[in-house]
């Protein structure tokens, strides 16, 4: 029996010892990591919606959004936060939309888990520049330079990738026409 | 055994990849660029070093019936410190390593050691064995990082190799999981070569 006491002693000091390190660790470092986190999201809707000063967010039903605020307090724009299945996990985007003009203004890869060197490159300029200043409308995803705006051109040997993104985006646009209906 | 040899064991003669090949899981899957393999090989050594002082220092009080359960509360406290640690400091390498931080815990390195090493020995030599096996497991780390980052990236660290990355055609293969086997088997060719040839 005095071992057995010994034992749970033991343990429960030791745990009881870990808890308070990292009760003490967890309030040193959590503000960082959600200030980071912040940090990162601003930067994404910065860089969706170019020339805006600031952002709120919004919320329209079940949809909910941040709306851009440019230099001189007028709504310029929205960014939306969409995810969606990649080829090999989930895809994070920030969407901009300038829903005035009915318009796609930027997107930016939140996280993703796709192929490096093949599927990763839907982080690239290059890929992203299919949907900047795009309007609404429904898109395809052809294998060929794009004839028109319309067409988006898949990364040679990632197309489940280049697929993946835009039935992300066109699925984010569908929402938004519907949380804005005749608003548009 | 002297110090010295305790030290430098970790570095070569028991280095955990390349001779014990002892915690293979992050070792084949962060190692696809060089500065990854760093951060997770510094990630390890800060747990290895922390636990086998605790341990060493601990234990004649922890009865030897409990003395796993004991080490895995002690691992993982670290382990928990250095996650939020690099969640906080180093946002970005923290958001590539992801799931590998926690399962530091459960390398075998480190249970290997305090087992083997810290629960047997003093603190100094305890602390020469951690710093010596760490350094042994985070160059294996940044060598396999850095070989396939060259040959998957044409990149070093992230930045460009002068006179290099210009011309080379990227083999993407070295960076998905298939190139973390064939240069692992590789590298334990060739340290299996130099050790008999000695």
């Amino acid at each position: 029996m005095k071992e057995m006491s010994r034992m749970i002693l033991v343990l429960t000091v030791i745990a009881i010892l870990s808890g308070l390190v990292l009760a003490f660790t967890f309030n040193m470092t959590n503000d960082k990591i959600i200030h980071n986190a912040e940090v990162k999201k601003q930067n994404a809707i910065a860089e969706v919606l170019p020339g805006i000063e600031s952002y709120e967010l919004k919320q329209k039903g079940d949809f909910s959004y941040y709306q851009g605020i440019d230099a001189n307090g007028n709504p310029i724009g929205i960014a939306v936060e969409a995810k969606g299945g990649g080829f090999q996990g989930e895809i994070k985007m920030m969407v901009g939309f300038i829903p005035t003009e009915k318009k796609i203004s930027a997107i930016k890869i939140l996280s993703h888990l796709e192929t490096p060197g093949l599927g990763a490159r839907i982080t690239e300029t290059g890929f992203k520049s299919n949907y900047e200043n795009k309007p609404f409308g429904n898109y395809s995803v052809v294998k060929r330079p794009v004839a028109n705006e319309m067409e988006v051109e898949a990364i040679s040997g990632a197309t489940i990738s280049s697929d993946a993104v835009t039935t992300i985006i066109q699925n984010t646009l569908k929402a938004v026409e519907e949380a804005f209906g005749g608003e548009l | 055994m002297s110090r010295v040899q305790t030290f430098t064991n970790g570095l070569w003669n028991e280095n955990p990849v390349f001779r014990l090949v002892l915690g293979m899981c992050p070792t084949l899957a962060v190692t696809n660029a060089a500065v990854n393999g760093l951060a997770m090989g510094l990630a390890t050594s800060f747990v290895l070093i922390f636990s086998e002082i605790i341990i060493s220092l601990a234990k004649n009080i922890i009865p030897s019936k409990v003395r796993i359960p004991s080490y895995i509360i002690i691992v993982a406290t670290f382990v928990t410190i250095a996650d939020y640690g690099l969640k906080a400091y180093f946002p970005d390498i923290a958001e590539v390593l992801g799931l590998f931080i926690p399962l530091i815990v459960v390398n075998c390195i480190i249970l290997g050691r305090l087992e083997a090493f810290a629960s047997k020995n003093v603190l100094g030599d305890s602390v020469i064995d951690a710093v010596g096996m760490g350094l042994g497991f985070t160059w294996a780390l940044t060598l396999l990082g850095s070989i396939r980052e060259i040959l998957g990236m044409g990149t070093i660290f992230g930045g460009a190799i002068p006179g290099f990355t210009s011309w080379w055609t990227p083999w993407t293969i070295m960076v998905l999981p298939a190139g973390a086997f064939l240069t692992l088997g590789v590298l334990l060719g060739v340290m299996n070569y130099l050790t008999k040839s000695k």
